[in-house]
């Protein structure tokens, strides 16, 4: 049974595991959820999603919700369907604890207000409130700016490696940067532009970031 | 101690970090970053936390210098308990991912909504001096009530947010929980209108690896040298 991807073509979080899909070469099928009929919240939606958020996988039968859950699962079980994997072997420990740490540095340093930023510029039912927004994307570019130290040092964010951590970016760097909301090309941080102009032009992330559908 | 942990014994990230330890009864050694004189936002600390928090760690026994609690904790399962028998950071295809769902529940479902309840009942007036912001509040506890909700339905079909075992993924909630429930003297977890929820907080809080970490109230005041 091809493995189903319940989201929808235009959803951040469904490019986010669609990217890691494309990666790792494995076949899916895109069932497109109706937001705007709401069936995200309907009872039948919330028996294998119970936050009635995007996405969640069927992997013959094996339900899976959380993108960054699923990604971390699809990069373990078809490891071997790679030459680069985006995430170390759990027996590297040092690799795997640097690992961690910039997943998590992505959730609480970028996401926590990348997301928080996007659903407040794009989404807020009556439109933004202009000085949170601001708050955000000012608490946005102070972790940019240490992200301009670490990636001095290192090429990625877990290390020298390309790994899920500098993945699970893209939707939202994407999103924000786009809409001129932050500037990842800023010549005053060149390491994080270097590292951003690498990301963005994944062939993975190219072919999902304008729309994720099934692939032929 | 080969684990020096930096960090002040009522961090909530610190307290995330220090129950894994003892959980597997894992030494360390806490050294004291003085939050209060900035002390994390040295030279010397950004260089081994870039984002200018506690806790990191150093293992002398590798040389390594590891930030983010739960990446610490991690850290710790993967090198003190090589066999799994904590059953704390599952391996097994199926279990892991499902155990990697229920962390990620925890950072983005329970966390935001939690800290922002504890920031306006706790963290600020306690702290900071300031006055509790009533709309945020009202919001951020709407939030953690719609993820409590869920959380129910979960836990009324599981014992613990993975699956039938303890994971990390419990464990992580034990800080912030304490700070809502003893602190903040909230009945969120502990409400009898969601029983499983109730069964749970009362199981994973009683553990006596949180006690042991809990019971260190040392204060955030210090002496200058």
């Amino acid at each position: 049974m091809v493995l189903k991807l319940y989201g929808h073509t235009h959803s951040t979080c469904t490019a986010r595991v669609a990217a890691v899909l494309t990666e790792y070469k494995v076949p899916f099928e895109l069932v497109i959820v109706d937001l705007f009929k709401g069936e995200h919240k309907s009872p039948e939606y919330l028996a294998f999603q119970p936050f009635g958020q995007l996405p969640y996988i069927n992997d013959d039968g094996l339900i899976i919700y959380e993108s960054r859950a699923i990604s971390r699962y699809i990069a373990a079980k078809y490891r071997s369907n790679v030459s680069s994997a985006w995430l170390p072997l759990p027996e590297d420990i040092a690799k795997t604890a640097k690992f961690e740490q910039a997943v998590n540095t992505e959730a609480f340093k970028f996401d926590a207000f990348a997301s928080t930023a996007a659903f407040e510029l794009f989404w807020k039912p009556g439109g933004p409130d202009a000085e949170y927004a601001k708050k955000l994307l000012e608490n946005l570019n102070a972790s940019l700016d240490a992200y301009e130290v670490i990636l001095s040092k290192q090429k990625y964010l877990a290390g020298d490696e390309l790994t899920l951590a500098d993945i699970f970016h893209l939707p939202y760097a994407n999103l924000l940067h786009n809409a001129k909301h932050i500037n990842l090309e800023d010549e005053k941080r060149p390491n994080v532009a270097r590292w951003w102009k690498e990301l963005s032009t994944l062939p993975s992330w190219l072919a999902v970031k304008d729309g994720v559908k099934s692939p032929a | 101690m080969a684990i020096q942990i930096y960090g002040i014994p009522l961090s909530v990230a610190v307290r995330r970090a220090l129950v894994v330890f003892k959980e597997l009864e894992v030494p360390y050694d806490l050294v004291t970053v003085d939050i209060i004189k900035g002390e994390q936002k040295s030279d010397k600390a950004l260089k081994n936390q870039p984002f200018g928090k506690i806790p990191y760690l150093h293992d002398s026994d590798n040389d390594l210098t590891l930030f983010e609690s739960r990446a610490i904790a991690r850290y710790i399962v993967g090198k003190y308990d090589k066999s799994g028998k904590s059953g704390l950071l599952p391996t097994d295809e199926v279990d892991a991912a499902r155990f990697e769902q229920a962390v990620s529940i925890e950072v983005t479902a329970f966390n935001p909504p939690a800290n922002g309840v504890a920031n306006e009942l706790v963290f600020k007036p306690v702290l900071y001096k300031k006055e509790t912001d009533q709309a945020k509040l009202v919001e951020a506890l709407a939030s953690l009530n719609d993820t409590l909700n869920v959380y129910e339905t979960i836990l009324s079909k599981q014992k613990y947010l993975a699956g039938e075992y303890l994971t990390l993924a419990d464990l992580f909630h034990l800080p912030l929980g304490t700070v809502l429930t003893d602190m903040a003297k909230l009945n969120v977890l502990t409400t009898d209108k969601r029983p499983s929820v109730q069964r749970w907080w009362k199981d994973i809080s009683s553990r006596p690896s949180w006690l042991v970490v809990k019971a260190d109230t040392t204060p955030l005041v210090f002496t200058t040298e």
